[in-house]
């Protein structure tokens, strides 16, 4: 158990070391969780529309700009609504959305524990 | 004009003999000795109805009768004939009318093979059975006739939609309905168990045979499905968590609970309300998907026909039929009384138990996912979208705990157990612990939570495969379905992580040159065929160990309807495959350049063939 956890640390510990993303990265993880308004469900980074593809050099351009992920995020949010980014964000809209389905496990573990473990 | 004719009319004869057969049914219910061979007879030529109905339509594609509606809007003469085929199904009415063709052929083969069952349950199954045929009969002559005439008749067809025209979705649908309409038979079985209080360790070992083959051929289906957006939409992804998608995902997640929890009730006469909540929410899941596809409330990639009043009708036939199987679980379920429910937290019980409640979490996010964006619109019609990463979040942190759960579980006695063999537990994952590290540091993965994903598939992917050593053909088939489902996560984790891709716009003649890939546009040429003019880019592509490759992607242009599609050219290798695909970029010469290098991108598919071989195995095994 003891060298279990080391190992656990360690990886932990290592994983977080290589923490460096380059540019292109950075652009095909902000496109794929855009949505391409014009085609249906397909994100700008799968889709090859005229609409996707100036979407993407509009990334380009706000990255060079120096905007990070989130400032972007919002940038495009503001221009056209939530529809258009695939990661919902936890809002008062979405409570529900993210809450629900840990609800429901946590519900569903208890549930297995009562009838069947504790059960006398 | 004659085909329509003759398969309109024996749609009606097929409508007429389920009638009569739920009249026979009732009588034979009643005074129960024997199965009246009557019933098998209709059942039988019920069947032959439907068989000529669906040949009419297939000649009439085939021919192209462009009096037939259905034929004018989805045909074209100059389609090759595999299409003209295959367009019979690839469309709402006639892919309904597929459905019903199964649905028929099921209860024949159910009723033909299902032997030492109380005849009153095989009277019972037939009789709910007939419920949802009559119920399809209904929905087609009503409000998808495939016989609608036309005229004068049009001379000219408008045309499969061209990214249907291939060969993965021509048996695509076919094999995924013959596991959704599997699942009716579960559930109408599920029911008359109830109803005659049989749900029993002897019906769990009868039906686990219908819920093994739907599940092979789901399982089968959304592959197919997956291959097909893979090659065909252009973008070199396989599952997108799109809607359509999604909605063939969860009757596939409760039909493998389910699977689960009938190994349970096979033993031990528990879990039976459990066990009959599962059939009928299988197959109202499937009913479902339909619904959502077929009503256009869904934005997806694949939605390819809709129309509010089909939805309307399906939306109401839903409530019928789950109102009437709550009806009959309320009314006549009775919770057995055996008091060996209590489970020991270490047994086989416990750990199909935390398999039901992973996966109905699982499902929970995928339903949640799929139907709250809908709803949202619909109270404060604010849309939002919910897409790959929601469900990532969710459920990669999940499938941790799961994937140990699926290791160790099957080890597991039944009753009381203690582990066997800790030594092997442990070193195997040692072993696992060092491999994931050595692979993360040699490839600089830098999210935790993929690394310890590997570390726990790669746990599953050692128990199972030192099982096959060890215990040779014991568990043989559980043991392939989970060896199975580690390469699968595997597969998909190594794809996601080390995909590289290069994306340029190029003229003939230009090369693309960064320090690993070189790309070289060498020429183009064009094609004409019969019902498409192609033009043909080819590319030489070299890597940085000097491995040359000819690609040649493709764009086709097709002339009815007036499509342009990309053809992908994809060089499949046993560790990776070189995908490429080339759009035509406005009022240029240029040409849109996408270039990507998917490792272990034959191995998602060959394991989910492992994990449905596991279903084979267990369907094929006499119970010992």
């Amino acid at each position: 158990m003891k060298i279990f956890k080391n190992f656990i640390i360690i990886l932990i510990l290592l994983t977080f070391n290589n923490l460096h993303a380059n540019e292109n990265n950075e652009r095909n993880e902000i496109t794929k969780n855009l949505r391409c308004l014009i085609c249906q469900g397909q994100s700008v980074y799968d889709s090859d529309s005229d609409f996707a593809n100036s979407m993407k050099i509009l990334v380009d351009k706000k990255l060079d700009e120096g905007l990070t992920k989130k400032e972007i995020y919002i940038y495009f949010k503001e221009k056209y609504g939530d529809w258009i980014l695939y990661d919902p964000g936890l809002n008062k809209n979405t409570y529900l959305l993210w809450l629900l389905p840990i609800f429901i496990f946590l519900f569903g573990g208890a549930i297995i524990i009562k009838s069947f473990i504790l059960k006398k | 004009m004659i085909y329509s004719v003759v398969g309109h009319y024996s749609l009606i004869l097929g409508l007429c003999a389920g009638l009569i057969l739920i009249f026979f049914s009732i009588q034979n219910f009643k005074n129960s000795n024997q199965l009246d061979t009557k019933i098998l007879s209709f059942s039988f030529l019920q069947f032959f109805f439907v068989l000529i109905s669906f040949l009419a339509l297939i000649i009439s594609f085939v021919i192209s009768d462009f009096s037939n509606e259905t034929v004018f809007n989805n045909s074209h003469t100059t389609k090759p004939l595999f299409y003209k085929i295959s367009g019979t199904w690839g469309n709402h009415e006639g892919s309904l009318l597929l459905w019903l063709l199964v649905l028929t052929l099921f209860i024949f083969i159910f009723l033909l093979r299902t032997k030492n069952q109380p005849i009153r349950y095989k009277i019972l199954t037939l009789g709910f059975q007939q419920l949802i045929i009559i119920g399809f009969f209904l929905f087609l002559i009503q409000t998808s006739n495939p016989f609608n005439y036309l005229f004068p008749a049009p001379d000219e067809g408008l045309g499969l939609n061209p990214i249907l025209q291939d060969p993965a979705l021509a048996i695509h649908p076919p094999i995924l309905y013959l596991g959704y309409v599997g699942s009716s038979i579960i559930f109408s079985s599920a029911l008359a168990a109830t109803t005659l209080k049989m749900v029993s360790s002897s019906w769990a070992i009868h039906i686990k045979k219908w819920v093994l083959i739907s599940w092979i051929f789901l399982t089968l289906g959304i592959l197919l499905g997956s291959i097909w957006a893979y090659y065909e939409l252009g973008w070199g992804g396989f599952w997108f968590w799109d809607p359509v998608e999604n909605v063939s995902l969860m009757p596939w997640l409760a039909l493998t609970t389910l699977l689960h929890c009938i190994l349970v009730l096979e033993r031990k006469e528990i879990l039976t309300s459990w066990v009959i909540i599962l059939s009928i929410a299988t197959f109202t899941l499937s009913m479902c998907g339909t619904f959502l596809v077929r009503s256009g409330i869904l934005n997806s990639v694949h939605t390819f026909a809709n129309d509010p009043e089909r939805g309307l009708f399906i939306l109401i036939f839903l409530f019928a039929l789950i109102f009437l199987s709550l009806f009959i679980f309320f009314f006549f379920h009775q919770t057995s009384k055996n008091n060996s429910s209590n489970f020991f937290w270490l047994s086989k019980e416990t750990s199909i138990l935390v398999n039901n409640w992973f996966m109905m979490y699982f499902l929970s996010v995928v339903l949640i996912g799929t139907v709250y964006p809908i709803f949202l619109d619909v109270i404060s019609s604010q849309k939002i979208s919910v897409g790959p990463p929601f469900y990532h979040k969710l459920i990669a942190p999940f499938l941790i705990p799961f994937l140990f759960a699926m290791a160790i579980g099957p080890r597991l006695k039944w009753i009381r157990s203690d582990l066997k063999d800790k030594f092997y537990l442990i070193s195997l994952l040692i072993i696992s612990i060092l491999m994931s590290f050595f692979i993360i540091k040699n490839f600089n993965i830098n999210i935790l939570i993929n690394s310890i994903l590997i570390f726990s598939a790669l746990y599953l992917f050692f128990i199972t495969l030192r099982d096959f050593f060890i215990k040779k053909y014991k568990n043989f088939a559980q043991n392939t379905a989970h060896f199975g489902f580690s390469l699968l996560i595997l597969s998909i984790l190594f794809n996601n992580l080390f995909s590289s891709e290069i994306i340029t716009n190029l003229k003939v003649g230009e090369t693309y040159d960064n320090s690993k890939t070189k790309i070289v546009f060498e020429s183009i040429n064009q094609k004409k065929e019969k019902n498409y003019k192609s033009i043909i880019a080819n590319f030489n592509i070299t890597n940085s160990e000097g491995i040359n490759n000819k690609l040649s992607p493709e764009l086709r242009i097709y002339n009815q309807p007036n499509i342009t599609t990309s053809e992908a050219d994809i060089k499949t290798t046993l560790m990776k495959d070189k995908f490429i695909v080339i759009n035509l970029v406005q009022n240029q010469d240029y040409f849109n350049v996408r270039y990507q290098v998917k490792p272990f991108m034959l191995w998602i598919w060959l394991s989910v063939v492992v994990i449905s071989l596991g279903g084979l195995v267990s369907f094929l095994q006499k119970r010992i």
